[in-house]
């Protein structure tokens, strides 16, 4: 509990400099496009590597490939593709994870 | 007056489709910090201070995972650094509210500076649209979030499968924003050094930062060779 405290501070802190600092010190400045193109990029690969983590389940010093996440994340994947609705491909991907779960 | 007022509706139409799906991503980080065995109290407080879905999300995700303070912290310091992007490139349309600039810094991310910057863009500075913009964000994410948690305390994770919600919020976040090579490329180079990593030592601390790291270089050079091509 202290823990999460701890943690809610120093997160609250350190993302309120990120905000601060751009807006009171990098203001006017031009950042290199590089930079810029980097800093959108770093998101994207984070979000995946997450993505990779609960997909491949580390088990006895290696690693096994969880079907019904698998499953459930192409299910997500196209039904926010088609329908663009965020908490109805995220629910749909949920009963068909659960359903493979149960299938396989 | 009336040109207050009419900021302050324009602020709040463009604003409302956004804080609807703001509002459904903190109902997700709401049922996911339960998951990741947050109180509803410690999550709703995170929403107040923190006020950042990738952040808290990322968080909570590594959490869950078994993650340590420390990676978890390393991994956000890394998602936020494009908030200095965003407050480098708002600041000129914030300056006229001076001293209340400092507060209005805490509404800086992602939703908020998209409508920003093109406000500021079409009618010059504009504080106050900011301001309403990122109150109702603000008040949506943590309603949400509230909500979200108090759902997640009454569920049964493995029979409602609320441990695929995780992976499943990922993907939904993910799979919009993958337009153009570069950032398709940064997403399976992503892929890829995550495996690899996670293949030679399972269950590490470090895939994610690391990840974090790296696939965005992938991204650039791909960036690079495409324009000159």
């Amino acid at each position: 509990m202290l823990n999460q405290w701890m943690l809610i501070g120093a997160l609250a802190v350190s993302t309120y400099l990120s905000r601060i600092i751009g807006v009171e010190v990098m203001a006017g400045r031009k950042m290199r496009p590089a930079l810029r193109l980097y800093f959108n990029y770093v998101p994207i690969a984070i979000i995946s590597a997450l993505i990779v983590k609960q997909i491949f389940i580390p088990s006895e010093g290696h690693l096994d490939l969880s079907f019904p996440v698998l499953i459930s994340c192409i299910s997500t994947a196209i039904v926010i593709k088609i329908t663009k609705k965020f908490l109805l491909s995220a629910v749909i991907g949920i009963l068909i994870g659960l359903l493979s779960r149960y299938l396989l | 007056m009336d040109n207050k007022k009419e900021t302050i509706k324009s602020a709040f139409m463009e604003a409302l489709p956004l804080a609807i799906a703001i509002a459904t991503y903190g109902l997700s980080y709401g049922v996911l910090a339960v998951q990741a065995k947050f109180s509803v109290v410690t999550a709703v407080a995170m929403s107040l201070l923190v006020f950042s879905g990738s952040a808290q999300l990322v968080t909570v995700a590594m959490l869950a995972g078994g993650a340590g303070l420390i990676s978890v912290l390393l991994t956000t310091l890394l998602l936020n650094l494009r908030n200095l992007l965003y407050g480098a490139a708002l600041a000129e349309g914030l300056a006229p509210s001076k001293k209340w600039k400092r507060l209005l810094a805490f509404g800086v991310s992602d939703e908020p500076f998209v409508l920003a910057s093109s406000r500021f863009k079409k009618v010059g500075p504009d504080p106050l649209y900011f301001a309403v913009v990122a109150s109702l964000f603000y008040f949506a994410w943590i309603f949400a979030s509230l909500l979200g948690a108090l759902m997640g305390n009454q569920m049964d994770p493995q029979k409602w499968g609320l441990d695929l919600a995780f992976p499943v919020t990922f993907a939904a976040l993910l799979v919009p924003g993958l337009k153009g090579k570069p950032i398709i490329g940064t997403a399976l180079a992503a892929v890829i050094i995550s495996i690899v990593l996670e293949y030679f030592a399972p269950g590490n601390q470090l895939t994610i930062i690391i990840t974090g790291l790296l696939a965005p270089l992938v991204g650039l050079y791909i960036e690079r060779r495409s324009k000159h091509a």
